[in-house]
């Protein structure tokens, strides 16, 4: 595992600590409900679509994603790459995805179904059946479909509609959308009563919705006070704290007590003009999946004054939306999770940017969080967030003066992020930064 | 010497130039319209008199003005189709009618937009599963596809004329199918090499005018007596796409190509539009369940609660097995374009299928560049060494 060693320069939130901690939890809790004969599913992030309906259903959810990044921040994803490989699988396929597939390749055909012993945080248990979604790539359907050829476990797959900025402002383009996603997962309801032998408490459903609505709206709120000055919040923090919002990870309530406890936190230090980092030199936008085997990397910046302010489209919560008036709780998890790309189409469409959901909201957080650079970070074998950073970086230049400088790396290949050539760029990028702070004041921009 | 103006000269022709009959068409007033993947149902295209004219890329053609807004290590053809149309070598069409086929179809069509000014441009969403509920969604894609082309051409989309073009569309299917039958015999009346030039060639013409050429090539086939050399191989090509010659003649120096299950062979046209009440729901149906791209996630049985392996490769790739058995396949190629994910994770699943029915077949890779045909010549030799 590379760990960065040294002084910490960002100043960490206290609130996100348990938030983190969730993550860990929710692993162990999967492998002890298999244990107590509970079921578990593997899951793809799916953007509040099908999780929650498994939360009430009282299922345990991993996700082969997220394992993906810890098996490769401790060093155990190499062997199961290796195993992938050696299956016929190939190499330039998502790097998460080939894990998972040796992973699954070692457990099913040389352990009888059992956790392998290497894994680390208790492994991912054999699951009942899988949830795909066809949300953001291709891969994560097919990465599931492929599973086939180790485990019996039946899959399901989340539709996710995609549509383009003009395209959704064709009457009734929405309603069909709303109308694919009820009906969707009412089918989705019925194979999963099938699969646990048991039917849909629909009371809990409801309650389960209303508080992933309610957890997202305040953790956007959490966000938005990031575009005080300084920032008081840095990504970092960002990406410890989403996953119990993101994924629904752990007890639901608990979360919206620590989510509110992360918002007294952050609008605290708003108040007292503290900041996530001693001094806030520049403020960056970073895209899009950070390299999670070298965080450390980022206190480095933190002492040149680099606060990261704005972060992930993939990973931010919805712009909220009232749902109050929607009574079916399928229907108000369909506008929900639909609202994740569509909250940016109205403005996207205001300035003509065509570029679809994936590159419009980093013009807004640029523009609203009022960065002074951005920061991309193409992976090599994850194309789905890489594919839009050239023309995000062509936008923010084009429309709002903000320079992008980009480092490659990948998901678990980590010898190709490098953070000395990474940190040795940064002096002439804040150079860069400074010469486009005079063009767009010259331009009449207000930061 | 055959007639330069006819049948598999005239279909070379075409290949060699592929935009000349677009260009004159729109001289004479005729909108062009664009599209990069046989999932956008030119029916529709057709019914309202506009021709479709499939962009493709050029692997002579080094991709220089894409990488300002598209990363290197992304779908190569997307790259290729896109640099094409920024170099201005497309530049005759009116619109675009791109299609949520797969990731890099969709990531594509958006910053093809952005980076274009045709005066028509739509993009469809595309559901990945066949259930009931998407099938639904399609439609209402494509009646929202109908919408917008009414508006660019001022013309009502008629079911009369509609069901003209599923049937001038259909025939085309019917006859392609039929210039397949020609590669039965061993050895075959007509060339994999020869194929890609005609379906290519249909892939630029309106679609009359491209049924009137495969009348002629499918009746020149039968006739000749310069058809390809017999060889002990007969090969099926899976993949997503092989459109270039160059490509097809690496395979077909020491074999004989009697498949091409791609988007550059028969793919797109194995089945056939359904007439339906609405033609859009007969054209949602095709388009979304027949094609057998791996784009598309297909199970043994919806929503199966139970999961039986082989079950599930029948529902995936059965259709292979009637091929490998009429047209005596010998050998199956699994030919991955880098960078292509729904491809590129069928390959062992479809090698265990292959395996099963007793096809020894491989997979080779490649990035659709020249620089790519002695690596692959390399390979395609050590696999017809070893079915030798």
């Amino acid at each position: 595992m590379v760990v960065e060693k040294g002084k910490k320069t960002i100043n960490r939130l206290k609130s996100m600590y348990p938030l983190r901690a969730k993550v860990n939890e929710t692993y162990l809790k999967s492998v002890e409900a298999i244990q107590a004969g509970k079921p578990a599913v593997w899951g793809m992030l799916n953007f509040y679509y099908g999780d929650p309906v498994l939360k009430a259903m009282d299922i345990e959810v991993v996700y082969p994603e997220n394992y993906g990044a810890i098996a490769a921040a401790t060093g155990v994803a190499q062997q199961y790459l290796e195993r992938a490989d050696a299956d016929g699988f190939p190499s330039h396929l998502c790097g998460y995805s080939l894990t998972t597939l040796g992973y699954a390749s070692r457990m099913m055909k040389e352990l009888n179904g059992q956790i392998p012993p290497e894994a680390p945080f208790g492994g991912m248990p054999k699951p009942l059946f899988l949830m795909s979604s066809a949300a953001i790539c291709d891969a994560r359907y097919k990465w599931f479909q492929a599973l086939g050829r180790y485990m019996d476990a039946p899959v399901w797959t989340l539709e996710a509609p995609t549509p383009g900025v003009k395209e959704f402002f064709i009457e009734g383009y929405y309603d069909s959308m709303v109308d694919l996603g009820v009906k969707h997962l009412r089918d989705f309801v019925a194979f999963v009563e099938g699969m646990v032998g048991k039917k849909m408490d629909w009371d809990k459903l409801d309650k389960t919705t209303n508080l992933m609505i309610e957890i997202n709206r305040v953790w956007h709120e959490v966000n938005e006070l990031r575009k005080a000055k300084p920032c008081p919040m840095h990504s970092r923090d960002f990406w410890s704290a989403m996953p119990a919002a993101l994924f629904l990870a752990g007890d639901l309530e608990d979360s919206l007590r620590l989510y509110q406890n992360m918002y007294k936190e952050v609008k605290d230090r708003v108040n007292s003009h503290l900041g996530a980092i001693p001094e806030e030199k520049y403020r960056l936008v970073f895209a899009e999946l950070p390299p999670w085997h070298s965080l450390g990397f980022f206190d480095k910046l933190a002492e040149r004054g680099w606060n990261f302010v704005v972060e992930s489209f993939g990973y931010r919560p919805p712009i909220p939306i009232d749902l109050s008036k929607v009574s079916d709780p399928l229907e108000r998890i369909t506008r929900f999770s639909l609202q994740f790309f569509a909250g940016y189409y109205e403005d996207a469409r205001k300035q003509n940017v065509l570029g679809g959901a994936f590159a419009y909201p980093y013009l807004k957080y640029a523009r609203e969080w009022k960065c002074d650079g951005a920061l991309l970070h193409p992976l090599i074998s994850c194309r789905s967030a890489s594919t839009h950073l050239p023309y995000v970086a062509d936008m923010l230049m084009e429309e709002l003066k903000v320079p992008s400088l980009s480092i490659e790396g990948d998901i678990v290949d980590l010898r190709l992020f490098n953070p000395e050539d990474a940190l040795a760029k940064a002096e002439p990028f804040e150079e860069t930064m400074e010469h486009y702070r005079k063009i767009r004041k010259q331009a009449g921009f207000d930061w | 010497m055959s007639d330069k103006n006819k049948g598999l000269s005239k279909a070379q022709e075409i290949y060699l130039n592929r935009s000349q009959r677009a260009r004159e068409l729109k001289a004479a007033g005729k909108k062009i319209i664009g599209y990069p993947c046989v999932y956008v149902p030119l029916e529709m295209l057709t019914a309202l008199d506009l021709v479709p004219y499939r962009t493709c890329g050029a692997i002579k053609e080094p991709v220089t003005e894409a990488d300002r807004a598209l990363p290197s290590s992304f779908c190569p053809i997307m790259r290729n189709c896109l640099d094409c149309a920024l170099k201005g070598k497309n530049d005759f069409l009116d619109g675009m009618a791109t299609i949520h086929s797969c990731d890099p179809q969709e990531k594509t069509a958006h910053v093809w937009e952005s980076y274009t000014n045709y005066p028509y441009f739509h993009f469809i969403d595309m559901p990945s599963t066949v259930r009931p509920e998407a099938l639904e969604y399609f439609k209402s894609q494509l009646n929202d596809f109908r919408k917008t082309l009414e508006a660019f051409t001022g013309k009502k989309l008629s079911t009369d004329k509609l069901e003209a073009a599923i049937k001038s569309h259909n025939q085309q299917r019917t006859l392609v199918r039929e210039l397949y039958e020609l590669t039965k015999p061993s050895p075959p009346r007509i060339s994999g090499t020869e194929i890609v030039q005609v379906v290519k060639a249909l892939m630029s013409l309106p679609v009359v005018e491209g049924n009137d050429l495969l009348t002629e090539v499918i009746s020149e086939a039968k006739n000749r007596t310069d058809g390809p050399e017999k060889e002990s191989a007969r090969l099926l090509i899976w993949g997503s796409i092989l459109d270039d010659t160059d490509i097809m003649q690496v395979f077909e120096a020491k074999a004989n190509v009697v498949m091409d299950e791609s988007c550059g062979g028969i793919r797109a046209y194995r089945a056939e539009v359904k007439f339906t009440a609405d033609p859009l729901e007969g054209l949602a149906d095709y388009y979304l369940k027949e094609i057998t791209c791996a784009r598309t996630f297909r199970q043994a049985t919806l929503g199966e609660t139970r999961k039986d392996y082989a079950r599930d490769l029948q529902s995936r790739f059965g259709y292979l097995k009637g091929i490998i058995k009429e047209w005596k396949i010998n050998g199956a190629i699994m030919l991955l374009v880098r960078y292509c994910d729904p491809f590129a994770f069928e390959i062992p699943s479809l090698k265990d299928y292959f395996g099963g029915l007793g096809v020894p077949s491989t997979y080779i890779e490649y990035d659709y560049t020249t620089g790519a045909l002695a690596p692959l010549r390399t390979r395609v030799e050590a696999f017809l060494e070893t079915i030798s």
